[in-house]
């Protein structure tokens, strides 16, 4: 698996505010290829906020987002979807009344043929490709949760929420994205259940050859084994960032954390 | 079109600005609470008239002539019975919709709406038919040429004015009003800080169903007939009020209900041919709008959580 | 008896039974008896609910769809043949089956997208009053017509897609609400339009083939004229069930659930709301349209009366009452909403207000409707 120096997202100066709240404060951050970024700070720091202007749901006020060396501040949610962006939400947005294989799909949007004709005429063109995505979907789900493989016809409603947060996953990674935004994909997870789910993770990155990760986290050992780098935020700025030992014994980070004596 | 006819058409507008302001006014106060559209917000008002009406017949019987203790009763009927009734609705309709879809709110409210219509055509006593309204308030009036001021319009326009400023100092200056804002920034954090969130809930549908109660006991001054079908149109009018104003915005809403009857009036006077057409001419403007500015003049509250 | 054909027995059965039922409600005349009957099919509805047998019968559908469908369909065309030669039943049979198309044509667009639509009898109306001034002062042949009917209510409809294209449900409502209002009062204030006294509507006409005049098989049969208009409102409706199911089970199904379901999450993988959005509410306005037109060419006279609120309500308690989302679930209510009234003349005067009160029961206590859709099978059967 080839580490490129290419960087696949970078954001300059990034500035998102909410009314007299100031969420992002030109906030800096490099991803290269093939990385896993850390994506640490204290609730409130702007993390989640940096993903949804990031994916398009909300605009910047200032500043740049670059992917793959394309300026996509303030593009539309689809049009960063069909750059290669795929990300799971803090909290669970799956259509709980759709059954796995339909939440998966939805995550395969631009891979499929949506065309009328194709769809109501071509039926058994479309058996085809639904086929094939069965296949595809269920390979998928087999590595995070191999009893969900066996299940994928029933609704999400009827599964807890770890196995909502694997098939969240699933949904991510089907397309096939160059870019993977993981949102606190552990919480609630046992200690087990979050090294499985990394290890299951690592699996899959190494299927997909350049795909590129952030990972906004508040379990710290997870961050520690899995990333290559990480990014400290404060009040929607970037005050620290280095591998997890170098920021951990950062003091501006402790006391980001742990507040000033 | 001289200026008393002008003139005419200018205090017609501003009474008609007046009742669509205090429907949208109950809109905008259950949207800012609950995020839920009460569609049968104009059949309430309809029917918190009618019950003013049937005090009026009842105290008349009584053999009470005196109009203003009759208006009084009136209001303090329609108002409180109205009040009671849309905390009911509350209770029984929305609350237990909140984790519902938010289309099966507007949809029961919708067909709460036509229960209540259809409940009046057919079991009020010849309910099918417009009802005369009484005048209860001085006839006096005075020309000034082709312009014609009638008291009753002043006193209206002035109890109108009354009640949008008690609802502004109700929401603003008091513990309850501070209660409903707080719901209606952040349900659970108001639940966190101690406040009866249902009970909030319950007063907020009171107090808009009481004020549209008043618009509707307005309307049968003015115009001097009630008749079953008076909420539906009055119900469009003042959600779309409402929305234009922003939804959630008090003065919004006040100012989108004189907007839509200001622009009832111009249609009325740029095309005298059909006066029907000036519903028509108001309606196309809304939805113009509403294309244009889909939130409203003052921008919509947004509560989604990504 | 293998599985397989207990069974297409029990649904065969159970469609027996169905038509039986409905031949004799259509065909039953005194008051008493008929509600004799609706308290007596209504109890073996909640029996055999309650024993599991309803379920049963679901599970004999779903297994052996083509032929159930196929099964449904010589059904109808048994009842129609069986009230071959009277106006009355068969305009009814005709009306639910119109009815039934413009519903699912609704359902397309709040259904699976959830676009609200309060409009409905206004499109409905844009169809009929297509029909009519085409008829009457055009030549343009009668089948293209109906399509005409669909296209400008589709056009019609696409006036107010900005508005109804914004996020939140209330600002397609109260846009649609405006719209129905403003059609019907703009109808009775334009008298090139026939104004509140309405128009007259010719007929349809195929190949010389007229609509409008009772059918004659030899000296002595003579079937009503209304069998023409039974057919083609069936062919309709199955024109719209056949569309319905195929893009429900596609990935056009799927976006337009993603698109009601969670838009925001659809928006982030690549769903473009604004299109799906679109597309649905111009299909069902087309459908609906459609509708209209031969209905106006079957009652030869409509007026704006017709195409009030209230009717606009009517189609969208039809929707939810037989579920959301479920064509079959919609067959079934629009029979009970146009059926019941027409037999039951007492409750004809109430019947605004007891439909309101119905579809707020169901919104309290079952909101899934009478048939709740289940989940998607792309392929009926298959099973991965």
């Amino acid at each position: 698996m080839t580490k490129g120096h290419d960087k696949v997202l970078a954001f300059r100066g990034l500035t998102k505010r909410f009314g007299g709240v100031v969420a992002l404060d030109h906030f800096d951050m490099e991803v290269d290829e093939g990385q896993i970024v850390g994506l640490i700070g204290p609730n409130g720091s702007g993390k989640t906020t940096s993903f949804n202007v990031l994916t398009g749901i909300y605009a910047a006020n200032g500043g740049e987002v670059e992917l793959l060396g394309q300026n996509i501040t303030n593009w539309t949610a689809q049009k960063v979807c069909e750059a290669g962006v795929a990300r799971t939400f803090q909290r669970s947005r799956l259509c709980v009344e759709l059954s796995i294989f339909d939440n998966i799909m939805i995550g395969n949007h631009q891979h499929l043929n949506h065309g009328l004709m194709f769809n109501i005429f071509q039926r058994k063109a479309f058996r085809r490709q639904m086929e094939e995505s069965f296949e595809a979907a269920h390979e998928l789900m087999a590595i995070f949760d191999p009893p969900l493989a066996g299940r994928m016809l029933e609704a999400v409603g009827t599964f807890g929420m770890i196995d909502r947060r694997r098939i969240e996953i699933c949904r991510a990674l089907i397309s096939h994205p160059r870019l993977l935004l993981l949102d606190e994909p552990s919480a609630g997870m046992t200690e087990d259940e979050t090294r499985q789910l990394m290890d299951d993770i690592l699996v899959v990155r190494e299927r997909i050859n350049g795909l590129s990760i952030v990972l906004v986290e508040h379990e710290m050992g997870m961050i520690e084994r899995v990333t290559d780098r990480c990014v400290v935020l404060n009040f929607g700025q970037k005050i620290c960032e280095g591998t997890y030992r170098e920021v951990a014994s950062d003091k501006l980070v402790q006391e980001a954390y742990l507040g000033v004596e | 079109m001289d200026a008393g006819l002008l003139g005419q058409f200018v205090v017609n507008g501003m009474m008609l600005g007046m009742m669509y302001a205090l429907v949208a006014v109950g809109f905008t106060l259950f949207f800012g609470v609950l995020d839920v559209i009460k569609f049968s917000h104009g059949d309430v008002l309809m029917v918190g008239t009618f019950a003013g009406f049937s005090t009026y017949l009842g105290i008349s019987a009584l053999g009470i002539d005196n109009a203003f203790v009759q208006l009084i009763g009136v209001l303090v009927a329609a108002v409180c019975s109205m009040a009671f009734l849309g905390a009911v609705i509350a209770r029984y309709l929305v609350l237990p919709l909140k984790s519902a879809p938010p289309l099966n709110v507007l949809l029961i409210t919708l067909m709460l709406g036509t229960v209540l219509r259809e409940t009046v055509r057919l079991f009020y006593p010849d309910g099918s038919n417009p009802k005369p309204f009484p005048y209860l308030l001085p006839t006096d009036s005075w020309a000034f040429g082709s312009f014609t001021l009638r008291a009753d319009s002043m006193i209206l326009l002035l109890g109108g004015l009354l009640v949008i400023v008690g609802v502004h100092i109700l929401i603003n200056k008091t513990k309850m009003g501070l209660a409903m804002r707080a719901v209606a920034q952040d349900e659970e954090t108001a639940k966190c800080m101690g406040i009866n969130f249902t009970l909030i809930v319950l007063l907020t549908f009171a107090l808009g169903s009481g004020v549209a109660a008043f618009a509707g006991v307005m309307n049968g001054l003015y115009y001097n007939e009630i008749n079953f079908g008076m909420g539906l149109l009055l119900g469009v009018i003042g959600f779309s009020a409402a929305i234009i104003g922003g939804l959630g915005n008090i003065y919004g809403a006040i100012l989108g209900g004189f907007l839509f009857a200001g622009l009832q009036t111009i249609g009325a006077v740029a095309l005298p041919f059909s006066s029907a057409y000036k519903d028509v001419f108001a309606f196309s403007v809304v939805i113009a709008l509403m294309v244009w500015r889909p939130t409203g003049l003052i921008a919509e509250k947004s509560s989604e959580r990504v | 008896m293998t599985d397989k054909s207990m069974d297409m027995l029990i649904g065969f059965v159970a469609i027996v039974l169905g038509t039986v039922f409905l031949i004799t409600f259509v065909a039953i005349e005194s008051q008493i008896e008929i509600l004799g009957l609706i308290v007596l099919t209504a109890i073996a509805v909640v029996v055999s609910a309650r024993m599991g047998i309803s379920t049963r019968i679901s599970e004999a559908f779903a297994s052996n769809e083509p032929l159930m469908n196929s099964a449904m369909l010589l059904a109808t065309l048994v009842v129609a043949f069986w009230f071959r030669e009277d106006h009355f039943p068969l305009l009814m049979i005709a009306t639910v089956l119109l009815y039934l198309t413009a519903c699912l044509g609704l359902n397309m667009q709040f259904g699976y997208t959830g676009v609200v639509n309060f409009a409905g009898a206004g499109f409905f109306g844009v169809g009929c009053y297509t029909a009519a001034v085409l008829n009457q002062h055009t030549a343009v042949p009668h089948l293209l017509v109906v399509v005409l009917g669909g296209v400008i209510a589709a056009l019609v409809g696409s006036i107010l897609i900005l508005p109804v294209l914004r996020t939140r449900g209330h600002y397609a409502a109260v846009v649609t609400i405006a719209f129905g209002i403003m059609f019907k009062t703009f109808l009775e204030v334009n008298d090139t339009l026939g104004g509140p006294q309405g128009l007259k509507v010719p007929g349809m006409e195929i190949l010389g083939w007229s609509f409008n005049s009772n059918i004659e098989i030899g000296a002595e049969i003579e079937l009503s004229f209304y069998l023409n208009y039974v057919a083609i409102g069936l062919a309709l409706a199955v024109l719209a069930f056949i569309l319905t199911r195929r893009i429900e089970r596609s990935w056009v199904g799927l976006s337009l659930d993603a698109v009601r379901l969670d838009e925001t999450a659809a928006a982030c993988f690549g769903v473009n709301i604004k299109r799906w959005k679109i597309t649905a509410f111009t299909l069902g306005n087309f459908l609906i349209g459609m509708a209209g037109a031969v209905f106006a060419m079957m009652l030869g006279f409509i007026a704006p009366t017709n195409f009030a609120f209230g009717d606009s309500l009517i189609l969208v308690s039809i929707v939810l009452l037989g579920g959301m989302g479920s064509p079959w679930g919609t067959v079934i209510a629009a029979g009970l909403v146009i059926l019941l009234p027409e037999k039951l003349q007492a409750i004809q005067e109430y019947r605004f207000l007891l439909y309101a009160i119905v579809v707020i029961l169901i919104l309290l206590f079952r909101p899934q409707g009478l048939l709740p859709r289940g989940l998607r099978t792309y392929v009926p059967g298959w099973r991965g």
